[in-house]
């Protein structure tokens, strides 16, 4: 079965030599290489699937070299089969999409030969593969951002994110130095037995060597997905065309939990970096969210709303729920694709009729439609805290009846019951014709969401990880000491219950708000519109190194 | 005596400021045989140096290379002017050899690493000409939007330059992995300094493609690179891909 992996990066790396040369003669209709073979190489990604579910045999492929090793694992035909169905569903979409640009064969030239490199990525099964295509990964997307070669605008973003992988590119060259030099081997499964054996038997400059590979690939990961002080160039990468933003969002940006989840046996020795996965995919949530809300722009909402997604998958990793952030990438990638393929549609009809909620005053007048109903706040504000906390729960005890057990499992309660929560809340703020039949709809949906997202969850982690141990081992790597997390707890609750508070003063006092309280938010309203100003200050520290270099030359004589 | 065959070898593997002369005897050739055979055989007579010296390589000339690649790497982000360009990287990329010499010492093919550097080097050299020879300089930012106008010349140029940037699979990308991986055990500064330097090759060589390639199409008609020189840059391309993974890439 493991053979059947190696057709994976083939049947596209064929495609891109087939496309490229029969582009002049096939005109337009090259497309159809390209699309075919995605077709066929998702119907091989199905295949793999159902062999792995079916008969659980996993394995590995060598080319004979000391590198060159391609795992047919759990993981890696889970992400292929995630990879050849946004591959092939961008393929198709950019038929006619990209009907009328230049260079149509190079483009899909350029898709396959990303899917080549994904594929490389997901199977690989050493430290030089996974290597090269991380690396090749970062390359090829700089071409594709910038296939309209008249945009000067769509390659300097391209060319910020080059730069941003570039430096986790680094940081994986290094991690794989130290690996090879502590088990004198490239094999990631040979590696992973030794470390199981003996974890902390090499030290390097103080750290045991998990630690320090840990922050190393914990670095590559927030390059590659948009963590915070890193993530600059994902909001700011749309001068690339629809289904490369399509692409990008859905599959490429996902790398870094996947890396996480790939490294696991590393990472179930590093408690440290774990919390450390926590605390900056947390401040990455919080601030691609506040970011999107600001946004005028669809598509850099969309960005910022990534940014804040691959936030919250970072942080699943912090708590130890390693699989249920291959879920949670997964079904970002499904939604986000399907939010920027359909992105121009939705602003040609926003371009017909712009959406914006009519006052109360004119549906009743003009429209003559009855006005929005709002029920009393304390009801809806019992509904909005009891109603998500049971359902959540109830969904989890379904599913496994020990989950409470784990410090994880409790955080990521406590976030799903927030947002739970706070969608509630929303729709009282939003009003409606029927409060009802609307916060009725929600809580279903909210279940039936709840419930799927348990489930499948639950079955990933068997899928992903069927060690028990090993994945208790995770859980316990990511715990913190119980009298800290008790105050943390607490501490969040009081936080999100005084902004909700707030928010409720608010809105009774809507014109009686101090001044004082005003331009404290308009300054904070203020710095979020820049962005934190993140971006002018990056651009300022090019603007001086480029300076800086001239400089020298003129110094130095341009010898 | 071994200290001053060290020094010499720093002419020819350039520390600075002797990587100043190397810089200066290049920018004074002309012809492009010359220019190749310095490419080439240069950085050879450094190694060849070092390895006849015997001498283990101090930490104080490997951090010395170091820091020469560093600030050929960060002067090469200003540069416009391609031959200097060419000259600027490769001070940069031969600099960073101390460091692979130092910890990997005689075992590791120095002289293919370095070979790995200079081919690349010198099919860039020859596009420059080629530049050169349309429209009278090889100079960045002056005629932009050549993949509109020059879609062959644009495709090798692109290939080349990612080529000696030390891209996957080129040669150079494996010296850069080796590099990397025989220092970080033993002082992980070196590797990030290693990997600095890279991502300023990386952002030196992004500068330039969008300085040649990007932009609205010239209003100056010049013919493309022909069919035929194409298929044999492509050729040398393809096979420098295979000999670096053949030679290079088993690794250690």
């Amino acid at each position: 079965m493991e053979k059947l992996v190696i057709l994976l990066p083939l049947i596209p790396l064929i495609s891109a030599l087939a496309t490229h040369l029969w582009a002049k003669q096939l005109g337009r209709q090259v497309a159809k290489v390209s699309v075919n073979a995605s077709i066929l190489t998702f119907a091989v990604s199905v295949l793999l699937l159902v062999l792995m579910l079916s008969y659980d045999v996993a394995g590995q492929i060598s080319f004979g070299g000391s590198w060159g090793i391609l795992l047919a694992d759990p993981l890696s035909v889970l992400m292929a089969v995630v990879i050849a169905g946004i591959s092939m569903i961008v393929r198709i979409y950019s038929v006619r999409y990209m009907i009328e640009e230049e260079g149509y064969g190079r483009f899909f030239v350029l898709l396959d030969l990303m899917a080549v490199s994904l594929f490389l990525m997901v199977t690989a099964g050493d430290l030089i593969t996974m290597l090269i295509s991380w690396h090749a990964i970062g390359v090829l997307l700089y071409f594709l951002l910038g296939y309209d070669t008249r945009s000067a605008s769509a390659y300097r973003y391209a060319f910020w994110t080059l730069l941003t992988y570039r430096i986790g590119d680094i940081a994986m060259v290094i991690a794989a130095g130290l690996l090879y030099h502590a088990y004198g081997t490239w094999s990631l499964s040979e590696i992973f037995s030794q470390l199981a054996a003996n974890p902390n038997a090499h030290y390097y400059f103080g750290m045991p060597l998990p630690n320090i590979v840990g922050y190393l690939l914990a670095i590559a990961a927030f390059a590659r997905s948009a963590q915070f002080l890193l993530h600059t160039w994902l909001p700011y990468t749309m001068g690339g065309p629809t289904p490369v933003s399509a692409l990008m969002h859905a599959g490429i940006v996902n790398a870094g939990g996947f890396l996480i989840n790939r490294f696991a046996p590393v990472f179930v020795h590093t408690g440290d970096v774990l919390h450390w996965l926590f605390i900056i995919g947390l401040i990455t949530a919080v601030v691609g969210s506040v970011l999107m809300l600001t946004q005028n722009d669809i598509k850099k909402a969309l960005g910022y709303s990534t940014m804040g997604q691959m936030g919250f998958m970072i942080m699943e990793c912090g708590v130890g729920a390693f699989s249920l952030a291959i879920y949670h990438l997964i079904a970002h990638g499904l939604f986000k694709g399907t939010l920027f393929l359909g992105a121009g549609s939705v602003i040609n009809e926003a371009r017909k009729d712009d959406g914006v909620p009519k006052e109360d005053l004119y549906t009743f007048v003009v429209e003559r439609k009855p006005v929005r109903q709002k029920q009393p706040w304390l009801v809806m504000a019992a509904i909005t805290l009891i109603v998500p906390i049971f359902v959540l729960i109830l969904a989890h005890w379904l599913v496994a009846q020990d989950f409470f057990q784990k410090q994880g499992a409790i955080v990521l309660l406590f976030f799903g019951w927030v947002t739970g929560a706070h969608l509630i809340f929303a729709t009282y703020r939003m009003g409606s014709q029927n409060v009802w039949r609307l916060v009725g709809l929600i809580i279903f949906s909210f279940a039936i969401i709840v419930l799927g997202y348990a489930v499948i969850s639950h079955a990933f982690d068997l899928f992903l990880y069927p060690d028990p141990e090993f994945r208790s081992q995770i859980y316990t790597a990511a715990n913190i000491d119980v009298f800290w997390f008790d105050v943390l707890v607490v501490l969040v609750t009081m936080i999100m219950v005084l902004g909700w508070l707030a928010r409720y003063y608010t809105e009774k006092n809507r014109n009686q708000t101090s001044k004082h309280l005003n331009s404290l938010w308009m300054s904070f309203y203020a710095l979020v519109s820049r962005e934190f100003y993140f971006n002018d200050i990056y651009a300022w520290l090019s603007r001086f190194i480029l300076k800086f270099a001239n400089q020298l030359n003129v110094w130095l004589r341009w010898r | 005596m071994s200290d001053l065959i060290l020094i010499l070898a720093g002419l020819f593997l350039p520390l600075f400021p002797l990587s100043m002369v190397f810089n200066e005897v290049f920018s004074r050739f002309t012809n492009r045989n010359h220019r190749i055979a310095f490419l080439v055989l240069w950085p050879q007579i450094g190694v060849f140096l070092i390895f006849v010296s015997g001498a283990q390589i101090p930490a104080w000339i490997a951090s010395w290379g170091l820091l020469t690649a560093l600030l050929y790497g960060v002067r090469l982000l200003a540069i416009r002017e391609m031959q200097l360009w060419i000259s600027f990287l490769a001070t940069s990329s031969w600099a960073i050899l101390w460091i692979t010499l130092q910890y990997s010492g005689e075992n590791s093919p120095v002289y293919l690493y370095t070979l790995g550097f200079s081919v690349p080097l010198v099919l860039l050299l020859f596009l420059s000409e080629e530049l050169k020879a349309r429209f009278g300089a090889a100079y960045t930012g002056l005629y932009g939007g050549l993949a509109l106008t020059q879609p062959r010349f644009s495709g090798v140029f692109v290939m080349v330059v990612l080529a000696v940037i030390a891209t996957p699979l080129f040669p150079a990308f494996f010296t850069m992995l080796e590099t990397i991986f025989v220092s970080a055990p033993v002082s992980m500064w070196a590797a990030i300094f290693v990997g600095v330097v890279w991502l300023l090759w990386s952002w030196a060589g992004a500068r330039l493609i969008q300085g040649l390639i990007v932009g609205p199409a010239t209003e100056i008609q010049v013919p493309d690179l022909s069919k035929d020189s194409t298929k044999k840059y492509s050729a040398i391309l393809v096979a420098l891909v295979v000999l670096g993974l053949l030679a290079l890439g088993g690794l250690p």
